[in-house]
């Protein structure tokens, strides 16, 4: 690196300006009167996002809200009609409304709890095993499926669970001897989008969880180790203080990802049969893009962004804690 | 000897673990070279001749090639606009900490804490109103902005970690402030800079939602393509679904292979470190 031997043999600007060439050197002509004597530097700096966020999210998000008391259908092509709050105390009223937010609360209890339960196990089994043979491999297929994309899982699935030659149904014939038809029948639909859901998201649990273990101090654990001390007093005193920061802001990750969760279910059911799949963002899509209600979708939006600003907050408050605690 | 095979037996079941994990994604690929009787055949084949005539059927649709370069253009040039941005604003708030600086980096991550689907409609609105829609830029310029938070995050957390004394060597020793920028602070935060390019590319390559709706046909990517596909009238064409999201996942797959280390950083926002 130019820059750290120079430090030492240079003695003034000019000759530090003639010594060198190349890149470097070309680079340091860049030396501009208006960045470098001014006041206004990290301003200059923060612009292009600054711009960015003004364009792609205060004017939508502007928009959004003014939105949100119009009642704007794109269907009748009426100029939207100013309601105040009517659109916030339909929602209040609103039968589908609830029952979205009654299936995701249901989806986000259990995908997060079995994720955790499952991801927490299968780290803990993963945690010796960095003398695995091929263990990049083993790694990169377990951890694949949380990086394809929704989209894609959904409609790989969508084969699997198909209702006449999909592999499922073969497995619980052969198995229980009945045909299942997981997608369009009415209590399966909900079980069926779930694991998915659970198949996609365990890896970022153990993943997690190996972070988790690996954030506590060796010394401590060999400690432990020539203490005898049994494996639940291990896991109790010496494991959890280290590694419930990181479970936490794992688990609370996963919350807010599952609470977002819509082109998965869209994919796989379309929030169908009836509404058994319907969670908010599918009610959202289907309202804003099916029913072309821009006034109504816009005010769910506003109360969606509103929890979504409270799970960052909690999200935030374990990092600070996380920082507080000095927990590495 | 016995501890050998105690050892033996473990890596076996860590193995089948991950294979466990994989097999939907196998069983995928298999369709995918598959003739269409073998696909539909009852009861599943196992054992089949493989055929790369899907592959060639997939050469031969228009939209095969429109959204394979759509998805490419799109997504490294929005990443590389996201991550330019991102690192003067990152080194911004890392160095001169301006006031709000707490604010906006809240603010960045609640954008990406919003459901996609609530955010999608004020952006709808905003599109149809300016016409930017199925616009390269338009939508390029979205998924830069849909990057940028992660970035920020990312690289705040990397370049809090180089100390500000480089930056006053840099500088008193006459380098201008753009030689610190670029010369000094740039080359260490590296694992940053790709880690935030590796996992921006896997989120905007897999982004469906917004492209389908302030997409079209001129700038459709590889995911809404396989939603259309098979969503598809009267019946869909499963060998073809296969087949193209057999080509989609290569990208992704060979992305965690080879920058596993960055995988932990990728998924958490830049807030958890270490290595698994």
């Amino acid at each position: 690196m130019p820059s750290f031997e120079s430090v030492h043999t240079q003695t003034g600007e000019s000759t530090w300006a003639r010594s060198r060439s190349g890149i470097g050197g070309r680079l340091r002509a860049l030396r501009m009167a208006w960045i470098d004597n001014s006041r206004y530097f990290p301003l200059m700096l923060l612009m292009p996002v600054l711009i960015f966020f003004l364009l792609w999210n205060i004017i939508p998000l502007l928009w959004m809200v003014g939105m949100s008391f119009y009642n704007y259908s794109l269907v009748t092509g009426q100029p939207p009609r100013f309601i105040g709050l009517g659109n916030f105390v339909d929602l209040y009223n609103s039968f589908a409304v609830w029952g979205a937010l009654g299936k995701t609360f249901v989806f986000v209890f259990f995908s997060v709890g079995i994720e955790t339960a499952l991801g927490m196990l299968l780290g803990i089994l993963f945690w010796g095993s960095t003398r695995l043979p091929g263990r990049r491999l083993a790694l990169t297929l377990l951890f694949s499926p949380m990086v394809l994309t929704p989209a894609a899982t959904g409609t790989f699935y969508r084969l699997i669970y198909e209702p006449t030659f999909g592999v499922a149904n073969y497995l619980t014939i052969l198995i229980f001897g009945a045909k299942i038809d997981f997608l369009g029948d009415k209590f399966w639909a909900m079980p069926a989008v779930l694991l998915v859901d659970i198949w996609m998201w365990t890896p970022f649990m153990i993943l997690i969880t190996l972070a988790a273990l690996g954030s506590v101090p060796r010394a401590e654990l060999e400690a432990a180790e020539v203490d005898r001390l049994p494996w639940p007093q291990r896991f109790r005193y010496v494991v959890l203080p280290h590694a419930k920061f990181i479970l936490m802001l794992g688990i609370v990750l996963r919350t807010i990802d599952s609470f977002k969760v819509m082109d998965l279910i869209y994919q796989l059911t379309r929030g169908g049969p009836g509404n058994t799949t319907e969670v908010v963002g599918i009610t959202l899509f289907r309202k804003a893009f099916e029913g072309f209600t821009m006034g109504w979708s816009s005010a769910l939006a506003v109360i969606t962004l509103l929890v979504a600003i409270a799970f960052t907050s909690i999200f935030l408050y374990i990092l600070n804690l996380r920082q507080r605690g000095g927990a590495n | 000897m016995r501890t050998a095979w105690r050892q033996r037996l473990y890596h076996l079941v860590l193995w089948l673990v991950s294979i466990i994990f994989f097999l939907p994604v196998v069983w995928i690929i298999m369709a995918a070279f598959k003739t269409k009787n073998d696909l539909l055949a009852i009861p599943p084949k196992l054992v089949f001749t493989p055929t790369v005539a899907n592959f060639t059927g997939l050469l031969a649709r228009h939209d095969f090639f429109s959204s394979l370069r759509n998805s490419f253009l799109i997504s490294t040039s929005a990443v590389v606009v996201a991550i330019m941005v991102s690192f003067l604003a990152a080194y911004c708030f890392s160095r001169f900490k301006p006031r709000g600086t707490d604010f906006l980096m809240f603010l960045l991550l609640t954008i990406r804490m919003v459901p996609a689907a609530a955010s999608v409609v004020p952006i709808f609105l905003m599109y149809t109103a300016f016409g930017w829609k199925d616009n390269f830029w338009g939508v390029m310029l979205f998924y830069a902005m849909f990057s940028i938070p992660f970035s920020v995050w990312i690289l705040k957390g990397f370049i809090d970690g180089v100390s500000p004394r480089f930056d006053e060597t840099g500088l008193v020793n006459g380098g201008s402030r753009l030689h610190v920028l670029f010369r000094v602070v740039l080359p260490q935060v590296r694992p940053g800079l790709i880690a935030a390019f590796i996992f921006n590319l896997i989120f905007v390559w897999n982004e469906f939602l917004f492209n389908f709706i302030i997409g079209g046909r001129r700038t459709t990517m590889i995911p809404v393509t396989l939603v259309t596909g098979s969503l598809a009238q009267g019946g869909v064409d499963w060998t073809f679904v296969a087949a193209l999201a057999t080509v989609y996942l290569v990208p992704p797959f060979l992305a965690i292979y080879f920058f596993q280390k960055y995988l932990l950083v990728g998924m958490t926002f830049g807030t958890v470190r270490g290595e698994v």
